[in-house]
């Protein structure tokens, strides 16, 4: 059965704004952290469907990509995580706001 | 060929640049490295000397400057010969400078400027074009800035340093206009191409131009009224005075009025105005070298008078005569001037000469040094100074000038009269080092400023000796080359360079050149005579004390303050300038330039404040900015897409 790709394209665009939604609303680096992914893997989807559409293997090879810096964004986001919490004890972003002007 | 002229021209940079970098592992070192490199370059002038001793010379070109427009050097005849005295007696000076500033702390620094100096004054004769001349003539005055001011703990040397280049940009001032009068009217920079077309020039352009050069050559060469520099420069150590207030750098004046002959000899109006400063300059420094007490002020207004002589010569279009005054005096006066500095060094920086007396018998050396200068100076038969001076003398007869002549054979007669005086008050008479200030009615604080430089190691004697005593032998011979009139190798050795002067078919001459001499020869004697009676004779000697209290007491005061020559200038130009400033310092200063600056400050603060709002640190609300960016974007191309239809 061929799925619309419209389907994929409204799931990733639904998928993205949830992310959006959970780091601009949320205050826990943890979940914000999460977020994030979600919006990685909403462009993900995005990305693979389409390259099913065109029959192009570069979004496949992009999609790896993608996961593989997100890998590394989620390793490098949870050490800051660590390192902000040692320092300042507590996880909330809107406490941490050193750097206001 | 062109390599040696180069090497000629670059090494005594790379000497200053050597020098200036690694003096403090030099030391020492840094003086003979200084005088290596002048000799050096003597000798490269010497190697070319069979190639360039004509109106030719050796050439090389060094680079475009804007497209049409070349920078290059060439050595010929006239640039040949004061290569040769800036670099040979300028050797000598560095040599007999090891053993003058041997307890300086500063050595290094003297010797990187000493040869930047043979490098700015090589750069103004050697170029082949006016502005490479400009760019010498700046530099050599900034040389002479730097080594007026060399002890610039001294308060009065740091005033004659900015003195002498505040008068020395007012030359480069004329020298420049003359430089655009003559680019408007040839098209070109090169000596070759203007004095090629010299004939062409509109008369009003030609006028303006020699004069134009002549505030240049007057600046430099303390012409009057541009001379108040030269004496004051004297507080610049005495090898400095030598070399550059002496020797070489006054007489650039010289050197650009000879080299512009060609100009020069199409506009009598010009010789005139030349050769009348001249004869004036001649004139004021003789009688002002009679009212002086400091031994160094005696020869530079000598020398600014034998200057006088030199314009004068040139000026009226005897230019052999006058270049071979600048050669014999860069001999005898060099000498006269190491002479003093012996002297000053052995009597711990006394310059004034009522506080010395009776060093004939103390230092012979010195002596015989300053005798024989000035026997050469004052043109004492068969000395270089009195085929120089003669020929001077008469050549402005020749070409017409009998008041000329007259005013030269009275300096003649004048130059003798202080110059003996001097010898007379120095080296006669008792030793009055001991008496008191009071009753020579010296003015304290004396003129000795700087003991503290002479801790206690001294050079050995030769280093100073040797120089003086290599000086002697031109000193006494370097006139005999113009022996034989027009036949004779000085003469021959221009040829035809100079052209010849518009106005030299004068009335036929009422006196021969031999009567002429001998008129000369009497005058100057004259002048010894006065001297040795005022100041040499017996009954003078013994009472010299009081006799040099009561001239010091009655001298008058317009030859104390010099004519008033400074006084006048200050209160004409430097008051008002000075009122000028403190205006703008009152005025525009606060209200223009800082209330600008304050304004300019106010505004980026006020941006600031505005712009702070923006970082909050709440990462949260820096990601909502970064979606309503995403959002405006986005919407922004979706309306591109509507208006397109697609």
């Amino acid at each position: 059965m061929e799925v619309d790709v419209a389907n994929y394209v409204a799931l990733s665009a639904v998928m993205f704004f949830i992310g959006v939604a959970g780091v601009v609303l949320r205050r826990n680096p943890l979940i914000v952290l999460m977020s994030i992914e979600l919006m990685f893997n909403a462009a993900n989807l995005a990305l693979v469907a389409f390259s099913r559409l065109w029959v192009n293997n570069a979004g496949h090879v992009f999609v790896f990509l993608v996961i593989t810096v997100a890998a590394a964004e989620a390793a490098i986001g949870l050490a800051i995580v660590v390192a902000v919490f040692r320092r300042a004890k507590n996880v909330d972003l809107d406490e941490v706001a050193g750097m206001h002007g | 060929m062109s390599a040696t002229l180069l090497l000629l021209w670059l090494l005594p940079l790379a000497g200053a640049l050597v020098i200036w970098a690694f003096g403090p592992q030099l030391r020492r070192g840094a003086g003979w490295l200084g005088s290596a490199v002048a000799f050096a370059s003597f000798a490269c002038a010497v190697v070319l000397f069979p190639d360039a001793s004509n109106a030719t010379g050796v050439g090389q070109t060094l680079g475009t400057w804007i497209p049409g427009y070349t920078f290059g050097l060439r050595l010929d005849a006239l640039s040949l010969l004061w290569t040769l005295v800036i670099t040979g007696v300028g050797g000598l000076i560095h040599v007999y400078s090891i053993g003058y500033m041997w307890s300086d702390r500063a050595l290094a620094r003297f010797f990187a400027y000493l040869n930047f100096f043979v490098f700015a004054m090589l750069t103004l004769v050697l170029s082949d074009n006016v502005v490479g001349l400009l760019v010498g003539w700046g530099l050599v005055g900034l040389a002479s800035y730097f080594l007026i001011g060399f002890w610039f703990y001294k308060p009065a040397a740091v005033a004659a340093a900015r003195k002498a280049f505040v008068i020395n940009v007012f030359g480069d001032i004329g020298l420049m206009f003359a430089i655009f009068a003559l680019f408007a009217a040839t098209g070109s920079i090169s000596y070759a191409d203007i004095f090629a077309k010299a004939g062409t020039l509109p008369v009003g352009v030609l006028i303006a131009a020699c004069i134009g050069l002549f505030v240049g050559a007057a600046a430099k060469s303390a012409q009057v009224p541009l001379h108040t520099w030269l004496p004051d420069a004297m507080e610049g150590p005495t090898p400095v005075s030598a070399l550059i207030h002496a020797a070489t750098m006054v007489t650039a004046g010289v050197y650009l009025v000879a080299r512009f002959a060609p100009l020069y000899n199409l506009s009598p109006t010009a010789q005139s105005l030349v050769s009348i400063v001249g004869a004036v300059t001649m004139v004021t420094g003789a009688i002002l070298g009679v009212a002086q007490w400091d031994i160094k002020r005696i020869l530079a207004y000598s020398t600014m008078s034998q200057i006088g002589y030199m314009i004068m010569g040139v000026g009226v279009g005897a230019y052999q005569a006058g270049v071979l005054h600048f050669f014999t005096h860069a001999f005898f006066k060099a000498q006269l001037f190491l002479g003093a500095g012996i002297i000053i060094h052995a009597l711990r920086d006394e310059q004034d000469v009522r506080k010395m007396g009776g060093l004939f018998r103390r230092m012979p050396f010195a002596f015989w040094a300053m005798l024989l200068g000035t026997l050469a100076i004052i043109g004492f038969p068969f000395f270089s100074g009195s085929y120089s001076k003669d020929a001077i003398i008469y050549g402005t007869l020749e070409h017409g000038h009998p008041v000329l002549y007259f005013a030269g054979i009275l300096t003649a007669g004048i130059t003798a009269y202080y110059m003996f005086r001097m010898i007379f008050i120095v080296f006669f008479g008792p030793d009055r080092a001991e008496v008191p200030d009071e009753l020579l009615a010296i003015p304290s604080p004396g003129l000795a400023a700087h003991a503290e430089e002479h801790a206690a190691a001294h050079a050995p004697e030769w280093l100073m000796r040797l120089p003086v005593a290599v000086l002697m032998i031109p000193t006494v011979a370097a006139g005999w080359l113009s022996i034989g009139g027009a036949s004779s190798p000085w003469y021959r050795y221009f040829g035809t360079m100079f052209g010849t002067s518009e106005n030299v078919a004068g009335p036929p001459l009422p006196i021969p050149e031999f009567a002429s001499q001998l008129i000369v020869y009497a005058v100057v004697t004259v002048g010894v005579v006065i001297a040795y009676l005022r100041y040499g004779a017996p009954s003078a000697q013994t009472g010299a004390v009081a006799r040099l209290r009561a001239e010091a007491v009655a001298m008058p005061l317009v030859l104390r303050r010099a004519f008033f020559v400074d006084d006048a200038i200050d209160a004409a130009l430097v008051r008002p300038s000075q009122a000028l400033g403190a205006a703008i310092v009152r005025t525009i200063d606060p209200h223009v330039i800082d209330a600008g600056v304050r304004d300019v400050a106010w505004l980026a603060g006020a941006l600031g404040y505005v712009a702070r709002a923006l970082q909050n640190g709440l990462v949260r609300s820096y990601a909502f900015t970064l979606v309503i960016g995403a959002a405006c974007f986005i919407a922004y191309f979706a309306w591109l897409g509507l208006g397109t239809g697609r």
